[in-house]
């Protein structure tokens, strides 16, 4: 009993959802049956015009978010390790944290064009910030024990960096990717959904107007698909290379 | 040391602004404003009534939706920190639906609630949840079992153990879930109004950029960045009154 508990509330809510689509209390304009929700998802899965519209979200979302990735735990690791670099960034970073970026988007939209090039520039910025924090975090942290052991032993700055400060910083930076992973899938949906003539975010919008809910909703299933398969594909990277440290929290 | 960093800093920023109003002396693209002109159309915005109504409308909708999300989050992943049947229900639709970006909603949510405020309401409150559960649960579950312990060993009930020992141990966690949630609401709130609103700062931003009025684009700029920052600096107020006891970890 105790082992199906957790799968009550989802099956719960799917039954309900299910009882008020028949039930025929609402158009299914607003309660698709799950049974519309599925064909059109095969539909999705089977065309391959639209699993390019997929593409074109997740090269945007994952192009961002490797440059905000790499740049971001250049950052960190200098901003933890040089007390100079950090005084001069960390107000940068804490200063401007709150503000929505998204509100430049419209400037980029200008500067870099309607294309994709202005969603990866939002993405990239956005992403950026979880990463330096948390990565700078972590660097700051590294035990001074390790280093002046190593020091002691004759290794080289270089040696130092690579061998006990990126390691020890490692559970950081992948705290630091999986808070912004998700938000790279937001920001390309949000911008798609805001000024774009493809991509997942404007195919929801597409189908909005035309008055599809059920392939509307099935994409949105797409979008959360990929959103959680995109994390797990980050968790089980990280159980790889981080072997030595155990995720502790629950959600994993 | 502390005050050459200082200096640095000013510095940077000095010939950062300066450079800027540089090249547009030079001559930049007439979609960016120099610095001057920012503050210019800032200020003369500042005077007349429009701005105020675009904040307070946009205010209307995210403080609300920030307020119900966070609260929401807060009980039930105190609840589920600390009732384990309550933890088994409710955690794998959590966690299944954590990673998935909560503005995909919206379009639904237009459906169901109307496009008006209710529909943006909501899915702030949405987008604001998840942080806030999380770090609530994780908060009240890492509370140090010999705290709770010598509560038992001295008497106290389960509310008293509740109020004084479980909810004090997760207050930090809490807190920063709350600056998460604040910025989240700030960008839910900008995304919603930019899809489709009839006022806030996301539309006037929206229809300056279709009306190619780049000041007002620059105006509702700073205005969102300073709101942001205002609510940020009054969360981190609010952090150092409460958790007076606890080191501010950053």
């Amino acid at each position: 009993m105790s082992r199906l508990l957790p799968f009550v509330l989802i099956a719960a809510g799917l039954l309900g959802w299910e009882l008020v689509a028949r039930s025929g209390l609402w158009s299914p304009l607003l309660f698709p049956s799950l049974a519309s929700i599925a064909y059109e998802f095969g539909l999705f899965l089977s065309r391959s015009d639209r699993l390019v519209e997929a593409w074109y979200s997740l090269y945007r979302a994952l192009g961002g978010f490797a440059l905000a990735a790499v740049v971001g735990v250049a950052l960190g690791v200098l901003m933890g390790r040089s007390a100079f670099v950090a005084g001069l960034l960390e107000p940068v970073f804490s200063g401007t944290y709150a503000v929505p970026k998204l509100a430049l988007f419209p400037i980029f939209i200008f500067v870099f064009g309607i294309g994709s090039l202005s969603k990866v520039a939002l993405v990239f910025l956005e992403c950026l910030y979880p990463i330096v924090i948390i990565t700078s975090q972590g660097a700051r942290s590294v035990e001074r024990v390790l280093l002046w052991s190593a020091q002691n032993m004759g290794a080289s700055r270089a040696e130092i960096l690579r061998r006990i400060v990126i390691p020890a910083t490692a559970p950081f930076i992948f705290a630091g990717f999986r808070v912004s992973l998700p938000v790279a899938m937001i920001v390309v949906v949000i911008t798609e959904m805001i000024s774009s003539a493809d991509g997942l975010g404007y195919q929801v919008i597409y189908a909005l107007s035309s008055l599809k809910t059920d392939r509307m909703l099935a994409i949105v299933v797409v979008i959360a698909l990929l959103g959680w398969l995109l994390d797990r594909a980050l968790v089980i990277l990280r159980d790889r290379l981080v072997y030595w440290e155990k995720l502790e929290t629950y959600y994993v | 040391m502390l005050h050459g960093t200082h200096l640095a800093r000013a510095g940077l920023l000095l010939c950062l602004v300066g450079l800027w109003q540089l090249l547009w002396v030079w001559g930049l693209p007439a979609y960016i404003l120099s610095p001057v002109d920012i503050l210019k159309h800032f200020f003369a915005a500042l005077g007349s009534n429009e701005l105020y109504q675009h904040i307070g409308a946009s205010l209307l909708r995210s403080l609300p939706g920030f307020a119900i999300g966070t609260l929401l989050g807060i009980a039930l992943g105190l609840l589920a920190g600390i009732a384990r049947s309550f933890e088994q229900l409710l955690s794998p639709v959590i966690f299944l639906t954590y990673p998935v970006p909560k503005i995909v909603m919206l379009p639904l949510f237009m459906l169901w609630f109307g496009i008006g405020d209710l529909s943006k309401i909501l899915i702030i409150a949405l987008a604001c949840f998840y942080p806030t559960f999380i770090n609530a649960y994780y908060g009240a579950k890492s509370t140090p079992t010999l705290l709770v312990w010598s509560g038992l060993n001295l008497g106290a009930g389960n509310w008293q153990i509740f109020r004084k020992v479980v909810v004090p141990s997760a207050l930090p966690l809490i807190f920063a879930s709350l600056r998460v949630s604040l910025a989240l609401s700030f960008i839910v709130m900008f995304a919603t109004e930019m899809i489709n609103a009839g006022s806030g700062l996301g539309h006037l931003i929206r229809i300056a950029e279709s009306g190619l009025r780049f000041d007002l684009m620059y105006v509702s700029l700073v205005t969102i960045a300073i709101l942001g920052y205002v609510g940020d600096h009054l969360l981190r107020l609010a952090r150092r009154r409460v958790l007076a006891w606890q080191e501010p970890m950053a």
